[in-house]
């Protein structure tokens, strides 16, 4: 064994740009021109370029959460504010009062936030085209893979809307129960949401089947599927819980584990977006790559001082990958071909 | 829940009051007074509270049923919600601030921070504190529950608006508060006039302070109507069994939790020379060891119970029978 391999940073030393931010990183993603934004709890978005690090005020407090359009990245804090930042400025798109906007979610063409109750669907010039109210908070929010679908979890189950629909009547997913997170498979035909008694609950939207994942020691924050939708992989265990969506699963199936044995609790996980291959954060900071095939483990970042892992994001064309921790630090590594 | 205190653990207050009973107004004192600490307050009424705080946090109480088995366990959805978004500017605030609804059970917030995990990691319970009305508490005690509910969980009791009565009827409010809840500590108050410093860091759910103020053995209980809340505790000289008790009050959580508001205890087991401390809200229960007996400290085991249809024979023998 070299000495590379022992050392877990080794990706990160030869292939990432990292930084210490100082403040808990809320969320990451990539804008559509390639740069890797970093949401904080001390109201600033840092945007990282090609090694080059920017910082810019978005919101009076904390980010709360982040997404990216199709014009450059769009956050919500808890000054009540949904706001783009495009182009090295920040404007303001929508002012909701009181109401943290601890929601968003975009496409191309559509921006959602949540508010409270009341999750606003803007198009891509920021004018509000509808407002779509929900029997309790909004804790997660999704597009389909397609972008013509919204999913919202919330108590006692999850809405689904069409975007374009001109009467707003959502599909109502009913199970009794706090639903903390909501994700949905690429062909659209699967919800699945993390509910407060550390267990996952589904919905087969062909034909109503419900399906129950549980087993979790923690509860579950980050759910990804892999690009094929075989797989959903969930933080919350000390492994990558990966079940299995295909062959009958996951009813009566038991979840592939991954990169465990380390004590430490996963805590965020992100499919790579065209391989069957997901990256994951743990709660002493470790990062890892894993290739679900193979079983293979590769360690990108960590464990380090920093505390756990708290967002990880693939930009689009799987080339780089952006994760951030609870006390600031933040890094992108670049996969591409060297 | 003291065994894992650290540091980091942000202290929260809960305060809790009947309608008109000057919570806004105490809330209100806490925020402008200047005493050099920076509070985050989740309020339900964003308007009531006239004052400029970029910390105030706009919410509505969602109370849902844990699937958990057990009927009474409920949790404030929206605080799991809002102490993870606090967290992510932990630097800006020293403790926080729960503001209820005049018409809120305490139970669902008390036990959010027995039940969520998050929650219990980052924060500690510090005290419920709540604001009773001198001149309208018996009218009030006298068509709701909730008013006996918010004295029973109290740790700390405003005894507001004392202005308002004869020092007759408020030594009689006073008793009335008594009977509920002999365990709380009483501030009188007029218009809310009661220091922040007998009211923020209190360690109310420190278990290591819990029983410091338990009154010795009262055996007069002249008031036990089966529907009213009232306040009981026993002590055992000798040393208990784990086992026994641990037995004992799992199934008396279990068959009478819907009754028991609060249930708190100090316990010396046999063969070990650390207190264990152990408290309950309705069924969710917690226990954990907290140091040695002190020098000079008299080795013995004491619990309260607050709550609806005690039956103190039953309880004390229950007790007794867990001595090793």
């Amino acid at each position: 064994m070299s000495a590379e391999v022992l050392c877990a940073d080794h990706i990160l030393e030869t292939r990432g740009t990292s930084r210490d931010l100082g403040a808990h990183v809320v969320a990451c993603a990539f804008a559509p021109d390639g740069s890797a934004g970093f949401a904080l709890g001390d109201g600033t978005l840092r945007i990282a370029t090609d090694g080059e690090w920017t910082s810019i005020a978005a919101h009076d407090g904390a980010v709360l959460a982040l997404a990216a359009d199709g014009r450059g990245f769009v956050t919500g804090g808890d000054d009540g504010k949904l706001r783009r930042i495009a182009a090295g400025e920040a404007t303001t798109l929508a002012d909701f009062g009181s109401r943290w906007v601890d929601q968003v979610a975009a496409t191309p063409t559509h921006v959602a936030a949540g508010y409270g109750k009341k999750v606003a669907v803007l198009d891509a010039a920021g004018k509000t085209l509808k407002t779509l109210e929900h029997p309790s908070t909004v804790t997660g929010l999704v597009f389909d893979a397609k972008g013509k679908r919204i999913g919202a979890s919330h108590v006692n189950g999850a809405s689904l809307w069409f975007v374009a629909a001109k009467t707003d009547n959502p599909r109502k997913l009913e199970w009794k129960g706090s639903h903390t997170a909501i994700a949905i498979s690429p062909d659209g035909e699967n919800v699945v949401t993390a509910m407060q008694e550390n267990a996952l609950h589904g919905w087969r939207l062909t034909d109503g089947q419900h399906m129950r994942m549980s087993g979790y020691p923690s509860k579950t924050r980050a759910l990804s599927f892999t690009r094929s939708g075989k797989f959903l992989a969930s933080s919350g265990a000390e492994s990558i819980v990966l079940w299995p969506f295909f062959g009958g699963g996951p009813m009566g199936k038991a979840p592939t584990e991954l990169a465990g044995g380390d004590n430490a609790l996963c805590t965020y996980v992100a499919c790579h977006p065209q391989h069957e291959a997901v990256a994951a954060g743990f709660s002493d900071g470790l990062v890892v790559l894993a290739d679900i095939g193979s079983e293979r483990i590769l360690p990108v970042a960590g464990p380090r001082e920093a505390g756990a892992v708290t967002t990880l994001a693939w930009r689009p064309d799987g080339t780089r990958l952006a994760f951030g921790t609870e006390s600031g630090f933040a890094a992108v590594i670049d996969f591409s071909k060297k | 829940m003291s065994a894992s205190q650290t540091q980091d653990q942000v202290p929260v207050t809960v305060l809790t009051g009947y309608l008109g009973a000057g919570k806004t107004t105490l809330l209100n004192r806490i925020l402008t007074e200047q005493h050099g600490r920076k509070y985050a307050v989740v309020v339900n009424e964003f308007g009531e509270l006239g004052i400029d705080n970029d910390l105030v946090v706009d919410t509505d109480e969602e109370v849902f049923e844990m699937n958990n088995g057990c009927i009474c366990c409920t949790v404030r959805g929206d605080l799991i919600r809002i102490v993870g978004g606090l967290m992510k500017r932990r630097d800006r605030f020293d403790g926080i601030i729960i503001e209820t609804t005049g018409l809120a059970n305490p139970a669902p917030v008390a036990q959010t921070f027995f039940v969520d995990d998050d929650v219990r990691a980052r924060t500690r319970l510090d005290a419920i504190v709540t604001v009773v009305d001198a001149k309208h508490l018996p009218a009030r005690l006298a068509d709701s529950h909730e008013a006996a509910d918010q004295i029973a969980f109290a740790d700390v009791i405003v005894l507001n608006k004392t202005d308002l009565v004869t020092p007759a009827e408020l030594e009689a409010v006073e008793a009335r508060i008594r009977e509920i809840n002999r365990f709380a500590v009483i501030h009188r108050a007029d218009h809310g006039n009661v220091p922040v410093t007998q009211l923020l860091d209190q360690g109310a759910f420190d278990l290591e302070r819990v029983l410091a103020r338990v009154p010795e053995f009262l055996t007069d209980d002249a008031h036990e109507h089966n529907d009213d809340v009232t306040s009981l505790s026993f002590s055992v000289e000798e040393d208990l069994d784990a086992e026994k008790f641990n037995a004992w009050i799992g199934a008396l959580l279990a068959e009478q939790g819907q009754d028991l508001l609060r249930t708190k205890g100090i316990l010396a087991y046999k063969g070990d020379d650390r207190r264990f401390a152990f408290q309950a809200v309705h069924m969710i229960a917690d226990g954990g060891y907290i140091g040695p007996w002190r020098p000079g400290e008299k080795r013995e085991s004491r619990i309260v119970f607050i709550g609806r249809n005690l039956n103190r024979p039953r309880l004390r023998r229950g007790f007794e029978a867990c001595r090793a």
